[in-house]
């Protein structure tokens, strides 16, 4: 067999990424489709578009800077080589998903104003837990806390987000679709390189599954705010009103009807989908899943 | 060998404890895109938990994309899943299924 990281390479990059799925893409989706009328036009519906891109981009912008300084730490060539393609796959996606925020109608000056007002807090704090094992060149915890935790959560998030927007806006649909694609190989990354590593430094793993769980922590407190806030609620019946059931399309997700479902239903299947995730992923690399406290319920 | 050398489905298998003749599969290009072209018809999308997985395909654990071989798999089958370049193996489920196991 030959020596996994040997796949790690920037000719395959370029052959699965560009030169793939996003061959012919403006943004990551097709030139000709733009975001819809309704979602432009209804004040409602383009502040939560606004709302729901402007965490998009922190996640990313996060990613971006974890990757990178990745680079610098990572043990042999191959790791650093495909941590420099995944800090392009994620300037890719803080660039797209910030497109996304001038299609929505964000102006250029605007732009850091808009992402400083909706940022939600929780997920900065997740943030910062990961950045701060990155400044310390902590290679191990680095990638577990990016490859498995964030591009984990990212995953499934993308996934959920594509489903619900198949029908009523394939743009962004097709945008999370290539993100999808490069999250793939980043948690591949993360488990494979992770896998053979926490092994060699198994007194690493008591540190790195109290990283886990603190980060999951701030995870579900931005599920919390966001889908338990009154806005969220109004947004939701908006949404519901605006668009009849045949735009809303086929939304079923982890056996869930997204197009029908309450918001609370939407959290509780989003966070049990991530959190069940984690723990096969650190099952399969030695670590163990360590539960999380449950956000309280912001007022 | 780069990784774009590796050919995931074909006669890596090595599942042979039971010696009855394999089935054999003709495979064609589902539209899988995030692989080099030539590798694309061993892949293709997982559709969910309704999604009918043939004899000759496996389900990725690592990134949910169905692996594809050219032959009937068995347990003891080792496969590369080229979408997140992951090595796995093909185990008896306890229902009486085949899995799949991550190879680190």
């Amino acid at each position: 067999m030959t020596n996994f990281l040997d796949a790690y390479s920037i000719q395959y990059w370029l052959e699965s990424c560009p030169q793939g799925y996003l061959m012919d893409t403006d943004y990551g989706h097709p030139a000709d489709e733009k975001e819809p009328a309704l979602v432009i036009e209804d004040p409602v519906l383009r502040d939560a578009a606004i709302r729901t891109t402007v965490q998009l981009v922190v996640g990313e912008r996060c990613a971006l800077a974890s990757s990178s300084g990745l680079v610098g730490c990572a043990p042999d060539a191959p790791s650093q080589c495909f941590l420099a393609t995944q800090t392009l796959d994620e300037a890719r996606h803080v660039e797209v998903f910030t497109q996304r925020l001038y299609d929505l109608g964000v102006k250029k000056k605007e732009l850091e104003d808009v992402i400083a007002r909706y940022a939600n807090p929780n997920l900065v704090k997740f943030a910062e837990i990961l950045l701060e094992k990155v400044d310390k060149k902590d290679f191990v915890a680095g990638v577990v806390g990016q490859n498995v935790v964030l591009e984990g959560m990212a995953f499934s998030v993308f996934e959920m987000m594509e489903t619900v927007n198949r029908d009523p806006n394939p743009k962004f649909a097709h945008t999370l679709t290539g993100t999808i694609a490069d999250e793939r190989r980043h948690v591949g990354f993360g488990e494979n390189r992770i896998g053979s590593l926490i092994r060699q430094y198994p007194e690493r793993k008591s540190e790195i599954e109290q990283m886990q769980k603190d980060m999951s922590y701030f995870m579900l407190a931005t599920f919390a705010d966001n889908f338990r806030s009154n806005e969220m609620q109004q947004e939701v019946e908006h949404a519901r009103d605006e668009l009849d059931a045949g735009a809303r399309g086929d939304a079923t997700w982890q056996g869930v009807n997204l197009a029908q479902a309450e918001p609370a239903e939407i959290e509780a299947v989003l966070s049990d989908t991530i959190l069940k995730d984690f723990q096969a992923r650190l099952g399969r690399i030695g670590l163990a899943y360590q539960t999380p406290a449950k956000p309280r319920v912001a007022a | 060998m780069s990784s774009v050398d590796v050919d995931p489905g074909a006669d890596r298998t090595r599942g042979d404890a039971d010696e009855t003749p394999r089935r054999r599969y003709e495979l064609e290009d589902l539209g899988f895109d995030e692989v080099p072209k030539k590798y694309r018809k061993f892949y293709r999308r997982w559709n969910g938990p309704g999604d009918t997985i043939a004899p000759n395909e496996a389900l990725c654990p690592v990134c949910k994309v169905i692996i594809r071989s050219p032959r009937e798999l068995r347990a003891g089958d080792r496969l590369y899943c080229m979408a997140c370049m992951t090595r796995v193996r093909i185990v008896a489920g306890e229902n009486g299924g085949l899995e799949t196991e991550t190879l680190y």
